[in-house]
């Protein structure tokens, strides 16, 4: 009997996955053995879980989501604050970041919810900029521009993971434990009732499917992981400032589902791993590199309109959104909310 | 007034500013029937499923459902107290596979929380799993399951919104000019799915601007014109009620 289970990636190409990211890669690493690499790697990994976790709100769920920098910024934020003020150590930061970031979105996720396509979308680009100025300009507590130091190196159950290696596997095993949760979730018959809110959420509510509620859950959830990512980038690089979180970032990731295509979670992660490591490649064209992605980004949306693996096309889902702005619909449904 | 009615209108209304689209109708339907609901254009039969469905809130008078009053209940707390239904210009889920498509009716009708997709929830995924394979049996779509629905032609788009309203295994199921866009051999075909359907137990609502299909299969039928309910009785009283040929021909309709 085939079903949900049958369609999931099968076994095989998941230990490959495995095997290429906990023994080649790092085999790899350790054979360049130059810190470059490493960092490139680690910041490519987090990018995938970043791209992942909001391929699940707006590939999947279909909510065009504008902020989701700003919600890696405050796990970030979290994660350095804990540590640094409360001497927490990388065990409790990690999930707490990931929660503060996920209470913070279900927060703002209550009064915007209502709210339908180009105007969920504008409002989502508004708490992005909030948050990103309460980093900028609360500097009593952020410090401000200058941003924050983590003076405690990354450690696990008193065991020190401050070496390049072990920073390297830490990344990837949260990472690869986070992907495997978002998969459960995109790819599953959860995936399948956030889809039919993507499709058409007035039918999906005639079927059953608690959208309202489904929409927060899923904001919340991507938060979390967003979070966690946060966390993630403020242990590996030690240091973290709020440029790191500003609307470019989150034009980047969604940049990524755009190219992997909406919908998919390796999509996502292709994505990612295009748009990170695409202009590392290009470094010695100089100036000319930043010409270079924006020209793979404008041909994926030219020549691949549903991306490398998507279900819908970018240009459907952004057309679905602005088009509701001036559509009228008989069922109770006022301009600009429901 | 008894309890024992599956669904029951009393003293139904809707306002749309100065229209009254829907006025006073009083109807039930009793578990085990096929009943028709037919009108001409505008009289309001739209209107009053959207009312049954949660759609729209009723202006006053009040719709129950399995003994419940589901007068203000969102869509999708009707739909999960056990009413399933189709709509008039086929609302299917393009960018789904179709067995993706009939799985929606399965989620929606049981516990939807993340976390059991998260941890575990093999049993809940096989119920859904098997729920989704019955309905598609049901309408014939097993072999197409794995097609994106977006590619399935007209007439099979049909079936695929039934196979997803019966994924939800309604007590109730409830179809929006399901003939529409369809010649006579596909007419006669859904007829006779519909017919099965009822003869597997399932209570069923039609409604339908043509009156061939209702009069073909439907044991009771109620007639709506200008937004109140002129008859309801068995196919053959309402081919002669003079209300009723009265509210088609002078409507200048067929």
């Amino acid at each position: 009997m085939s079903g949900f289970d049958a369609r999931m990636r099968p076994l095989a190409v998941r230990a490959g996955l495995a095997l290429l990211l906990f023994a080649v890669l790092p085999a790899v690493l350790a054979g360049f053995d130059r810190s470059y690499y490493y960092q490139v790697a680690n910041l490519a990994l987090i990018f995938v879980l970043l791209a992942a976790s909001l391929q699940l709100v707006t590939g999947v769920a279909g909510l065009l989501h504008l902020g989701h920098a700003a919600f890696y910024g405050v796990g970030a934020y979290a994660a350095a604050l804990l540590s640094t003020e409360l001497g927490l150590g990388f065990t409790v930061t990690l999930p707490l970041a990931g929660l503060i970031a996920a209470v913070i979105a279900l927060l703002v996720a209550l009064p915007t919810m209502r709210l339908v396509s180009i105007y969920f979308a504008v409002a989502t680009l508004a708490i992005g900029q909030m948050l990103y100025l309460v980093m900028l300009n609360w500097v009593g507590l952020t410090k401000g521009p200058n941003g924050i130091v983590l003076t405690r190196g990354l450690e696990l159950f008193g065991f020190d993971l401050s070496g390049r290696l072990a920073t390297y596997y830490t990344v990837a095993g949260v990472v690869a434990l986070s992907l495997v949760a978002l998969g459960r979730l995109s790819h599953s018959y959860y995936g399948n009732a956030l889809r039919s809110i993507r499709e058409d959420d007035q039918c999906a509510d005639a079927m059953g499917v608690r959208t309202a509620r489904l929409k927060m859950e899923v904001f919340t959830l991507s938060a979390f992981f967003a979070g966690v990512a946060g966390a993630l980038w403020a242990h590996m690089t030690g240091y973290i400032s709020p440029g790191d979180f500003d609307f470019g970032e989150s034009i980047l990731i969604l940049a990524m589902i755009v190219v992997g295509g909406l919908g998919s979670l390796p999509g996502a992660a292709i994505g990612a791993l295009v748009l990170i490591l695409l202009p590392e490649v290009l470094r010695d064209l100089g100036d000319f590199r930043n010409i270079m992605v924006g020209l793979v980004m404008f041909g994926c949306i030219l020549f691949l309109p549903k991306g490398l693996m998507g279900e819908v096309s970018a240009l459907r889902l952004a057309r679905q959104q602005f088009g509701a702005a001036w559509r009228r619909t008989g069922n109770g449904v006022g301009i600009g909310w429901r | 007034m008894n309890g024992t009615h599956l669904l029951e209108i009393a003293g139904a209304s809707r306002r749309f500013g100065g229209v009254l689209a829907v006025d006073r109708v009083d109807a039930h339907v009793d578990e085990g029937e096929l009943v028709g609901l037919i009108g001409p254009n505008g009289a309001g039969k739209t209107t009053l499923f959207n009312l049954i469905s949660g759609f729209t809130p009723p202006s006053a008078g009040t719709i129950r459902f399995r003994g419940r009053t589901i007068n203000g209940l969102r869509p999708n707390q009707v739909a999960r107290l056990g009413m399933g239904r189709t709509f008039q210009n086929l609302r299917i889920f393009p960018n789904m596979s179709v067995f993706d498509n009939v799985s929606v009716g399965a989620v929606g009708t049981l516990p939807q929380g993340p976390f059991g997709a998260l941890f575990g929830g093999r049993d809940r995924a096989r119920r859904i799993s098997e729920r989704t394979w019955a309905a598609l049996e049901t309408a014939g779509l097993t072999g197409v399951a794995d097609e994106l629905a977006a590619n399935l032609s007209y007439g099979r788009r049909k079936y695929l919104e039934i196979a997803r309203a019966l994924a939800m295994e309604p007590a109730f199921l409830i179809l929006d000019e399901p003939a529409a866009g369809l010649n006579d051999t596909e007419t006669a075909d859904l007829a006779a799915f519909i017919r099965r359907l009822h003869a597997g137990g399932l209570t069923i609502m039609l409604v339908e601007h043509d009156m061939t299909l209702v009069m073909g299969i439907c044991q009771r039928v109620v007639v709506l014109a200008s937004g109140r309910k002129i008859a309801d009785a068995p196919p053959d009283a309402v081919r002669r009620d003079p209300g009723v040929l009265e509210a088609y021909l002078g409507g200048d309709e067929e």
